[in-house]
């Protein structure tokens, strides 16, 4: 399972912050006022790290204090390092820093790309090594509960907007009003993306009535409902057939085509001329419905060219693959199991129609459209208290000091405490 | 990569237990003049592994005469602290790389960045 979750954040983390560094507007995008107040508030002389720094957005704040920052993205690192910070490349499950050596971390929307519970709870106790007693993380990571739109699940796919629209909360927040995209290659213009959409949130964004806002809030209320993991929808023609209980064999062979087949329609929808004349009320899912369609594990689908209008009527499957992620943490319904070696191939096979996919969309370089459509980010999103229950339950080594919401994110900053092992 | 920089690092290769300090290996090295803050450099003084800044001085050719141990009082000696503000701050390896003393493992420095991602079954 971890190799497919590995992967998973291979194809749905890294490789799209790979592809979309060099797009991102700085102007949008400031330091978040209670990030900075947590690095205004070290002493003198702290050595601080900000594990996940992506193109360095907080470290340049406080010049009393070293920073260094790590990520697993390339551009976004030799773009934080073109702008003079102390930067590295390594992966936040195996940090390449002696224990207790931080006076203080930083974790800002890193974790909630981690695939599994697990995961993130290494990701945690990995900093904490790294902390020295007495020192303090904080951490930062997209909360389900937002006020402008509503997850359905806790596990989903985000697509990256290039271009979100301007509104007076982003203007009340004291960020830049200018519009985006300036192609210039210039270094400065390269931002972490996952800071900036789970902070200004394409979601909060929307205001009816625009034509270009219509069609971000599309994106993200589609794929909040349509593609998350546990919810995603397959033809109204095939839903009668979905009752039938099938052998567990064939029934994950026909996920498998049936997930290949929905990313097919996924991806041909974002990309289709007709997008533009979609009502949002098409996709408008009624939360209690959705939920519904969630208990319907049955399989399907072989029918790919589903008219857009009944995509949000269709009836849930889980995604083999992702059925081993959600065993966690799953608050439904028991998934179907599936054995460890389908779950290992079908995460390839969803990544080669997924790069199928790309390919044929002319992915090499062009227009930030195409980019869009293609990069979906995974999240996990954290209810209320799952980020200190983590901490408390899994992590000894951290007490909890603050919880709070911050926008649309719940933060903790907690303790290195000494632990004594009898 | 600075060498403050440096002294935080470690070995992260599986199974290895002395991987502190990574050994440099430079093939391009930079010195950038920065500001001078004393008090900020006699902060930092403590929280550093000496022996393995004095070794990475010394790979790097710049030993400047530190000594072997932190100078008592060295908070007020500021010819001592200037010593250390240049080898921690201003001197940068741009290319080359860090190698695990234990495993031999290299991990390349290009740019400046240190790459240490490690794969899977490192």
């Amino acid at each position: 399972m971890d190799e497919a979750a590995s992967q998973l954040e291979r194809d749905h983390v890294h490789s799209v912050y790979e592809r979309i560094a060099p797009y991102f507007n700085d102007s949008r995008y400031k330091a978040w006022p209670k990030v900075k107040q947590f690095l205004l508030e070290q002493e003198p002389g702290s050595i601080v790290a900000d594990v996940g720094c992506g193109n360095g957005k907080y470290l340049h704040i406080n010049d009393d204090i070293f920073k260094l920052g790590c990520d697993v993205c390339r551009p976004l690192v030799d773009s934080a390092w073109g702008r003079g910070h102390e930067v590295q490349l390594c992966d936040g499950l195996r940090l390449p820093y002696r224990d207790g050596c931080f006076d203080a971390v930083l974790s800002i929307a890193v974790i909630h790309h981690m695939s599994t519970k697990e995961r993130r709870v290494r990701a945690i106790k990995e900093m904490a090594r790294t902390l020295r007693v007495g020192g303090r993380i904080m951490i930062y990571v997209w909360a389900m509960e937002q006020k402008r739109r509503k997850f359905e699940k806790q596990d989903i796919f985000i697509p990256w907007n290039p271009n979100p629209p301007l509104s007076p909360a982003l203007r009340q927040r004291g960020n830049g009003t200018q519009s985006v995209s300036d192609d210039s290659a210039s270094s400065d213009k390269h931002r972490k993306v996952r800071s900036i959409s789970s902070m200004v949130d394409e979601g909060d964004l929307i205001s009816p009535g625009q034509q270009k806002q219509q069609r971000l809030w599309f994106f993200s209320r589609s794929l909040d409902s349509v593609l998350d993991f546990t919810s995603l929808t397959v033809s109204r023609s095939s839903s009668s057939s979905l009752q039938t209980p099938v052998d567990e064999a064939s029934e994950s062979r026909s996920r498998r085509t049936s997930s290949r087949g929905l990313i097919r329609q996924m991806s041909s929808l974002f990309s289709s001329s007709s997008r533009t004349s979609l009502e949002e009320d098409v996709f408008i899912s009624d939360p209690n419905e959705q939920v519904h369609k969630n208990d319907n594990r049955s399989s399907g689908n072989g029918n790919e060219t589903v008219p857009v209008e009944l995509v949000h009527d269709c009836s849930a499957v889980p995604l083999p693959d992702l059925v081993s992620y959600q065993r966690d943490q799953s608050t439904c319904e028991g998934n179907v199991e599936v054995d460890g070696t389908l779950s290992q191939q079908e995460p390839l096979q969803r990544q080669e129609s997924t790069a199928s996919l790309l390919e044929s969309d002319g992915m090499s370089g062009q227009s930030s459209e195409q980019l869009k459509d293609s990069c979906l980010r995974y999240y996990h999103v954290f209810r209320e208290g799952e980020l200190t229950q983590l901490i408390q339950n899994h992590v000894d080594e951290l007490h909890v000091l603050h919880t709070y919401l911050d926008h649309a994110n719940w933060c903790v900053v907690a303790e290195k405490v000494q632990v004594w092992k009898v | 990569m600075k060498l403050l920089t440096h002294n935080m690092l470690t070995s992260h290769v599986q199974g290895v237990t002395k991987g502190y300090p990574l050994i440099i290996k430079a093939t391009e090295v930079k010195v950038n003049e920065l500001e001078f803050n004393a008090q900020f450099v006699s902060r930092m003084i403590p929280k550093l592994e000496w022996k393995a800044l004095i070794q990475a001085a010394e790979w790097l050719g710049q030993s400047q005469d530190l000594p072997s141990t932190p100078k008592p009082n060295y908070e007020s000696v500021e010819d001592f602290l200037r010593k250390v503000h240049r080898i921690l701050l201003e001197v940068e390896v741009v290319e080359g790389c860090l190698q695990c003393p234990e495993s031999g493992r290299e991990f390349p420095i290009s740019n400046g960045v240190p790459n240490l991602l490690l794969i899977e079954d490192e």
